[in-house]
């Protein structure tokens, strides 16, 4: 059954991806771009997170390790082999799936919270594995990849603009994913299986694969943005490739958008990341502890007083004025939401 | 041979609680088979040893011509062994459409099919009105009747009903009893858990009674309510009906 | 008696390891007493830790008092707190599943965490007292009296704990309520009371662990990140909610940490930490002491 969209709908889609491609041509305050830049790219880990987080509901705070796995693996094979990163970006994605593999056998026998420390854990050991190999990665001072100028198939741009059409890209593959996963028979299995594994197994859902498999595509997701990353600011270490914010804000941006909806991410992108940005040129200079201070407000504020995020607002919001759900294609995750009023 | 499932000197021990002991018992292709017993007799962990969450210690058990232990529950269902749950388990935020899809996709991935056989189940059990409720909003009947038909959407040759009568009141216990005669009529091999009486009595071809974990009787309705064996087990222990 | 060195230097490790998982003993059995009652894994449990220790940082240098001593104060202030996180936060996320029991404690660590560092600065402060760097030997190996101190203390506490669950009637409720909330309800326990009492007494704990370790041991926003750590694995290796297992499991953990450093090296705490998880997971999933894995 397709998904039937109004003329309204379809048009006003076409004005917003119209606007979204111009708008590196229209903005030309560098550091307004530069949020922009950040927002498609967190929306875009987000989204990676939310296929594991939102709809399986396995609540890793560890996707830090597949960010810093691609962003390694990228520049490894770019200065010491002068491997272009896009195809380095494609081999750290692939990096990011291998060890998906072990850490998903190791941390998917434990459930709920404990599944979620055992994912820290594994994102530090990493990091503190990187800390510590001199040899092969730079260690703890990390590297500057070497700025070639504007060399395209180097993927290094003087247009930020570029670099804005690569982080919408990879957005849109993103979305493009989500989108297909929701409507297919892996968007009810997924579900199912967040919402009570051992009930989901009675049915002849197997569990161990399906997490498995929407893990690999979930550390790939955000292993590209790793490379991405670190393509966009020209320096690795292990601190910032294996960042704990960058695991926090995976999860932080899909929880305030609507956790294990499409757009989710996006909205919690599109909220947390300006606000951020603008919390710290406010404050002048990198008060780290003001950031994370609020960002961990708005968690604690989303968590008690509209879990499912803000799109669940929106949707309900949407149902009242219209009475009618948007969309209707009996989708798993549309199918859930119909009639849903989110307070409970 | 018309042998579905046979189950061989199965044991589960918990520590120091033994709650299955040598258990030996079979079912015959379209037969209705009713096991039960007092309270914590070991009928759940009976089902669950063969459904496969848990793994017994020792014994076999045998479905459609295989071993089945060491099977993950999924596969076990895939086989064609399907189970309700003794508090029935939906998935809370799905509707009852996608609750029951979510079983009909093990054999037909296509979304349309899959859609058709989930209305079929839900048509089943009487639940079409309330297709597009959320799971969660149903109330415990209608949860019951849902966990049903998302069995049913799996299409089991053996189904395996985990106390689907209890708490129900006498007209509802009617319904439940002549759905479940519809199914066997169907061919459905059945397995049932249960207190309530009557609905043994008639449903069930053959039963099998537990306690502590032991087989203490078996044999056709008749039989086994004469059975003094069965009176003192029932009699002797705190349990009571609902 | 003349013991092989190498066996001098494992006998010291040994030991401190035993003294220092003393400590993890109070922050993990708050961690599985929370878990247990309430059904929430707190994150934040090492925020309390830090929390006591800055309580018994200002209290030294600002009116002398040793910091071991000033957990009468920090016990009760931080019992208080808990009290207030069930029933503002905590109870509002019961039953509402894992995703808001995870990240509502989650954000509050990061919030205190970075609180922390807006109040006081990353800064490491130590509070020296007159025994903070006097040992005493025990045949071939060094005992640090603050540290002999503090597992003393820890192991008491634990031990009042244990006896208070099992004798007193809010102790058993608080098992009941751990073992089987519903039945619980049924025999009259009011759950609300058993869980604010089981909330505070779990954060008493982990005051305790800050003041005992303050004479010897640096405070900094992040420092309860550390204990946190090494806690929920221990609980983990203890099984979920059994109070003495986690226990003995912190005490392994602090022989095994202390193991660690000495052979492997300073930073390998994690590593500890992380080869411990492994094994459990292979080779017994619920823990050492039978139970759930959830």
């Amino acid at each position: 059954m397709k998904r039937r969209l109004r003329p309204s709908a379809v048009m006003g889609l076409t004005a917003v991806a119209l606007a979204l491609v111009l708008l590196p041509q229209i903005v030309s305050n560098p550091f307004a771009v530069d949020i922009c830049i950040r927002v498609l790219l967190f929306a875009f880990i987000g989204v990676a997170w939310n296929l594991l987080g939102g709809y399986a509901k396995q609540l890793s705070l560890g996707h830090s390790a597949y960010f810093g796995l691609g962003a390694y693996t990228s520049t490894i094979l770019l200065i010491r082999y002068g491997v272009s990163p896009w195809i380095g970006i494609v081999a750290g994605g692939i990096v990011a799936m291998l060890a998906s593999l072990p850490i998903g056998a190791l941390c998917f026998r434990l459930r709920g919270p404990y599944f979620a420390i055992a994912t820290i854990a594994t994102a530090q050991v990493l990091m503190l594995l990187f800390l510590k190999f001199r040899d092969f990665a730079w260690g703890a001072e990390g590297t500057t990849i070497p700025n070639l100028g504007n060399s395209p198939w180097m993927m290094q741009f003087d247009a930020k603009a570029a670099y804005y059409y690569v982080a919408l890209i990879l957005l849109g593959i993103g979305l493009a994913i989500t989108s297909w996963v929701e409507r297919s028979w892996m968007g009810y299995y997924l579900v199912a299986l967040g919402e009570d594994q051992d009930a989901a197994e009675a049915v002849g859902v197997n569990v161990p694969r399906i997490k498995r498999d929407i893990y690999l595509i979930s550390a790939f997701l955000t292993g590209l943005a790793g490379t991405f990353y670190v393509q966009y600011i020209y320096f690795i270490d292990p601190n910032t490739a294996f960042n704990f914010n960058v695991s926090v804000e995976a999860a932080l941006v899909s929880i305030v958008g609507g956790i294990g909806t499409l757009w989710g991410p996006v909205v919690g992108t599109l909220l947390l990341e300006p606000t951020s940005a603008l919390v710290q040129s406010w404050l002048g200079g990198s008060r780290g502890g003001v950031q994370l201070t609020l960002y961990a407000v708005i968690l604690m504020a989303v968590i008690l007083w509209r879990p499912t995020g803000l799109l669940g607002i929106l949707v309900g919001a949407y149902e009242r004025m219209t009475g009618a759900a948007p969309g209707g294609a009996p989708t798993a995750t549309a199918a859930a939401r119909k009639g849903a009023s989110f307070d409970g | 041979m018309g042998e579905v499932l046979a189950v061989q000197g199965l044991s589960k021990r918990f520590g120091g609680l033994r709650a299955v002991q040598d258990l030996s018992f079979s079912v015959g292709e379209g037969q209705t088979l009713a096991l039960i017993g007092p309270n914590g007799a070991g009928k759940t962990t009976c089902f669950n040893l063969i459904t496969g969450y848990y793994r017994p210690d020792a014994g076999s058990v045998r479905a459609f011509g295989r071993d089945l232990v060491g099977l993950r529950p999924h596969a076990v269902c895939a086989h064609g062994l399907a189970r309700t749950f003794q508090v029935a388990r939906p998935f809370g935020k799905m509707t009852v459409l996608a609750n029951v899809m979510t079983g009909a996709l093990l054999r037909d991935r296509t979304l349309q099919v899959a859609h058709r056989r989930a209305c079929e189940a839900i048509e089943f059990v009487g639940l079409s009105d309330k297709e597009g409720r959320l799971a969660c909003d149903l109330t415990a009947i209608d949860q019951r009747r849902l966990e049903l038909a998302r069995a049913l959407a799996t299409a089991p040759r053996l189904l395996l009903l985990d106390e689907v009568i209890a708490g129900l009141n006498s007209a509802e216990t009617d319904q439940a009893v002549a759905l479940v005669g519809q199914l066997s009529r169907r061919g459905v091999t059945i397995v049932i858990v249960e207190h309530v009486m009557r609905a043994v009595m008639a449903i069930a071809q053959h039963i099998v009674v537990l306690d502590h974990g032991r087989k203490i009787a078996e044999g056709g309705p008749k039989e086994v309510a004469g059975d003094p064996t069965v009176i003192s087990a029932y009699l002797g222990s705190s349990y009571s009906h609902a | 008696m003349l013991l092989s060195p190498m066996v001098a230097v494992i006998a010291q490790a040994l030991v401190n390891g035993l003294l220092i998982g003393g400590i993890y003993a109070l922050v993990s059995i708050g961690v599985t007493l929370i878990f247990g009652v309430v059904k929430i894994v707190n994150f934040a449990q090492g925020e309390f830790v830090m929390i006591g220790m800055y309580i018994s940082y200002w209290l030294a240098t600002r009116t002398g008092l040793d910091p071991v001593v000033s957990l009468v104060v920090s016990m009760p202030l931080l019992f208080l707190v808990g009290v207030l996180l069930q029933r503002f936060l905590l109870r509002r996320v019961l039953g509402l599943g894992d995703m808001p029991q995870i990240f509502l404690t989650f954000a509050l660590s990061l919030l205190l965490i970075n609180l922390g560092v807006l109040l006081f600065t990353a800064d490491y402060r130590t509070v020296d007292t007159s025994y903070t760097n006097s040992a005493i030997h025990i045949g071939p190996v060094y005992v640090g009296v603050a540290r002999l101190i503090a597992f003393v203390l820890a192991m008491l506490l634990s031990g009042a704990l244990e006896v208070f669950l099992r004798t007193t009637d809010l102790g058993k409720a608080m098992r009941a309520a751990a073992q089987n909330r519903d039945v619980a309800m049924l025999m009259g326990v009011n759950p609300d009371h058993v869980f604010s009492m089981a909330v505070g007494l779990s954060l008493a704990m982990a005051g305790a662990a800050g003041s005992l370790i303050m004479p010897f041991y640096s405070v900094y926003p992040g420092v309860g990140q550390v204990f946190v750590l090494m806690a929920f694995v221990a609980v983990v290796l203890g099984t979920l909610g059994n109070v003495r297992g986690a226990l003995l499991a912190s005490l392994m953990m602090g022989m095994g940490e202390s193991l660690g450093i000495q052979f492997v090296g300073a930073d390998s705490g994690l590593i500890v930490v992380f080869v411990v998880l492994l094994l459990t997971l292979a080779l017994r999933p619920s823990g050492l002491f039978g139970g759930q894995t959830r």
